[in-house]
């Protein structure tokens, strides 16, 4: 009895031990994510918030040295200059130089495009995605679903033109776009954009069907759907987070797209918005702080598209979550 | 209520392998019939084919009068229970029973009623509201039975459903389906691997191998009355007992010879086999076709050594060696043998079963179904 109590002491000793041990090393665990996370944030969010800082500072506190991250004089005239571009009189290159006589910025004649090079940016992207999901989606259902011939070879020249470089087919795409007489309008955009992405938008959405067990799709098809009534009632709400992936993906590609858009859009008929950023940033005398402020504009739009679609991430993994 | 027909039916799959071979088989309006079989036997591909959910390589499929060999499963009006259960994760369980009601656009008042109705018998009425992911093993079978109920539909296929459920609970899901099909009066076609619940759920019974039909028949045909080596192995637990030996023809009647054994076959075996003294049989005693209790005679006894006692609760099972062979039994449990003791047992001489050791086949019940 008592060697029996001095045993377990001991072994309680060395049970305490380990809890403490064990905290440690949770202790440690915390702190070196949290450690990781803020280096990531800043590293992630910092140019991020210099570009919307700067963007309402002058020409002269820009340049300053320590940069300024809290503006000291905060001036709203980059953005006044672009959303009311069009009712002010012409700025030229002989007129230019009485604009902000304090830091000699320089506002250009082509703000007024930028909100239209937007609203060209966001159709693009609205129809490059909207198109990806109507063909990408039954595609996809019948890549992973049916057996059909060939299937597998169908599924390896989907990829491999995924393989080829954007830069090697700038210039069959422009002859093409050029002979379908397609110069400078949003469609050359969307054609070739589909081109790009909807090989992953297929990849993506195969391999999130093929996980999804084939005795669902038997089920729904003995209860009374067609194949593409069981896509549409048991499929695509199951896969709400890859189609959600799929969503952001070709939005963020289309409104990134810089290359293909150079080649084939040559007036603010179709010019995107990163064709017109670029020109600013080619122009040296052009106010660094109007070149922010329309940066921080270009961003806008992705960010509200991530954070309406976060959401539904979110509620899409819960409910794979649930799957039986 | 259908019938369903297979004439010659064959299915080849994509990558060539043969799966059913030349099915012939009629399912009669409201029967109970249970495809039994081996894991890839092609049990599942058959019930497929009749649920469309395969199509038919060559031969026809017939429901009542009508050829279905290329008509998609909506157009059946069959439902299915799978394995898996297959219930949608994203629709409640009142969803997932009303789904295939709402496929066919049937009025709410009228979905409403019925999966009410099922969810009332199948007792889950509490459980309408939650999601098939936080339901146990158990009540997602129910689920998954309800919606098949609920279509009333003219055949019910049910492809393994109980085996993913516990031993207790197989058991009493195995009386409720076969309520279910008292009361559905509608044709059930139903694939299991499991014997036991073959022989008592089943009408009918057809035991498939690698694709080809071994037996249809009743469970008492397809227990008593195998027509092959395969259908009396895969029934009856501990499987049959199996003795290579020689007919001998005496004083009008024929024995089984095997060294020191000497078994009298019945009149019926013996009628079969007049003429054939000298001939190589095998012999097949079932596990329970043995008494220790009953005094042997010269014309039953079994004498052999105890190797092994396994009591099982109710019965035990006794392992026997005999003439360099392993013998499994069932007996009482109030009998105690000891391993290395001598036994003699009693063989049931009216339930012998004799085979052909080179074509497998019984030399007792060849006529019908044994192709
Ligand atoms: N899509 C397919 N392509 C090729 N072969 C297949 C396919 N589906 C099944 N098979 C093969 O056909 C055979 C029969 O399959 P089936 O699913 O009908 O077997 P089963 O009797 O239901 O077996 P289990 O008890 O394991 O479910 C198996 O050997 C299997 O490998
Ligand atoms: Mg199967």
């Amino acid at each position: 009895m008592d060697t029996a109590i001095q045993v377990s002491e001991q072994s309680r000793r060395d049970a305490e031990g380990y809890r403490r041990a064990r905290l440690r090393a949770l202790w440690v665990r915390r702190m070196v994510i949290f450690v990781s996370a803020v280096v990531l944030s800043i590293y992630v969010l910092a140019p991020v918030v210099w570009l919307v800082s700067s963007s309402v500072q002058t020409e002269a506190e820009i340049t300053s040295v320590p940069p300024h991250w809290i503006p000291e004089e905060p001036t709203l005239q980059n953005y006044r200059a672009i959303f009311s571009a069009t009712e002010e009189e012409e700025i030229t290159y002989e007129n230019r130089s009485g604009v902000d006589p304090v830091s000699g910025g320089f506002i250009p004649s082509t703000a007024k495009s930028l909100l239209p090079a937007m609203g060209n940016s966001f159709i693009v992207a609205c129809a490059v995605v909207v198109l990806n999901l109507l063909v990408g989606v039954p595609a996809a259902y019948a890549i992973a679903k049916i057996r059909f011939m060939a299937r597998n070879a169908s599924v390896y020249f989907i990829l491999t033109t995924r393989v080829i470089p954007d830069i090697a087919l700038v210039v069959p795409f422009f002859l093409m776009i050029k002979n379908l007489g397609l110069l400078d309008t949003l469609s050359s955009l969307i054609i070739t954009y589909l081109a790009v992405t909807v090989p992953f938008t297929v990849f993506i959405l195969v391999q999130y069907f093929e996980g999804l067990p084939d005795e669902l799709d038997k089920a729904a098809r003995v209860d009374g759907c067609s194949r593409f009534q069981a896509l549409i009632h048991v499929y695509l709400p199951l896969s709400l987070p890859s189609l959600v992936a799929v969503v952001l993906f070709t939005f963020l590609t289309s409104w990134n797209e810089f290359l293909l858009a150079l080649m084939f859009t040559q007036t603010e008929a179709s010019q995107t918005l990163p064709i017109l950023l670029a020109a600013f940033t080619s122009d040296f005398t052009i106010s660094f702080s109007f070149i922010n402020a329309a940066g921080v504009l270009a961003i806008v739009p992705p960010v509200i598209v991530a954070i309406v679609f976060e959401r539904y991430i979110v509620s899409g993994l819960t409910a794979g979550a649930v799957k039986g | 209520m259908a019938r369903i027909q297979f004439n010659k039916v064959n299915k080849r799959y994509a990558n060539g392998f043969h799966a059913v071979k030349d099915l012939n088989l009629e399912i009669r309006d409201k029967e109970f019939l249970v495809l039994l079989g081996p894991s890839g036997c092609g049990k599942s591909t058959t019930l497929n084919m009749i649920a469309g959910l395969e199509e038919v390589s060559d031969g026809e499929l017939l429901f009542d009068d009508r050829i279905v060999n290329d008509a998609p499963p909506h157009k059946r009006d069959v439902a299915m229970v799978f394995q898996s259960y297959a219930l949608y994760p994203h629709k409640s369980v009142y969803e997932n029973i009303g789904f295939g009601l709402r496929m066919r656009r049937m009025d709410k008042a009228e979905i409403d009623r019925r999966v009410r109705d099922a969810a009332t018998r199948l007792e889950i009425t509490h459980l309408l509201d939650s999601r098939p992911g936080n339901l146990s093993g158990g009540q997602r079978q129910r689920v998954a039975l309800g919606r098949a109920m609920v279509r009333e539909p003219a055949v019910f296929l049910m492809d393994e459903p109980l085996s993913n459920l516990d031993a207790a609970l197989r058991i009493s899901m195995r009386a409720e389906i076969k309520e279910l099909h008292r009361t559905m009066q509608t044709t059930f076609v139903f694939v299991t691997h499991d014997q036991a619940e073959a022989l008592t759920l089943a009408d009918r019974i057809v035991v498939m191998r690698d694709g080809v039909v071994q037996q249809i028949g009743t469970p008492d045909d397809i227990y008593e009355r195998p027509r092959n080596t395969f259908v009396a192995s895969f029934l009856g637990s501990p499987p049959i007992n199996y003795l290579d030996g020689q007919i001998d023809t005496v004083d009008g009647g024929s024995l089984f010879r095997r060294g020191d054994l000497s078994l009298r076959l019945p009149p019926h075996v013996a009628e079969r086999l007049a003429g054939q003294g000298g001939r190589h049989v095998t012999l097949g005693i079932r596990a329970e076709d043995v008494d220790e209790r009953h005094q042997a005679g010269a014309d039953n006894l079994l004498r052999a050594r105890v190797k092994s006692v396994l009591p099982i609760g109710s019965d035990q099972y006794l392992g026997v060696h005999f003439d360099k062979q392993e013998l499994y039994f069932r007996v009482g449990k109030d009998l105690a043998h000891k391993p290395g003791e001598t036994v003699d047992l009693a063989v049931d001489l009216s339930r012998l079963h004799v085979f052909d050791p080179e074509t497998s086949r019984s030399l007792i019940w060849e006529d019908g179904a044994a192709q």
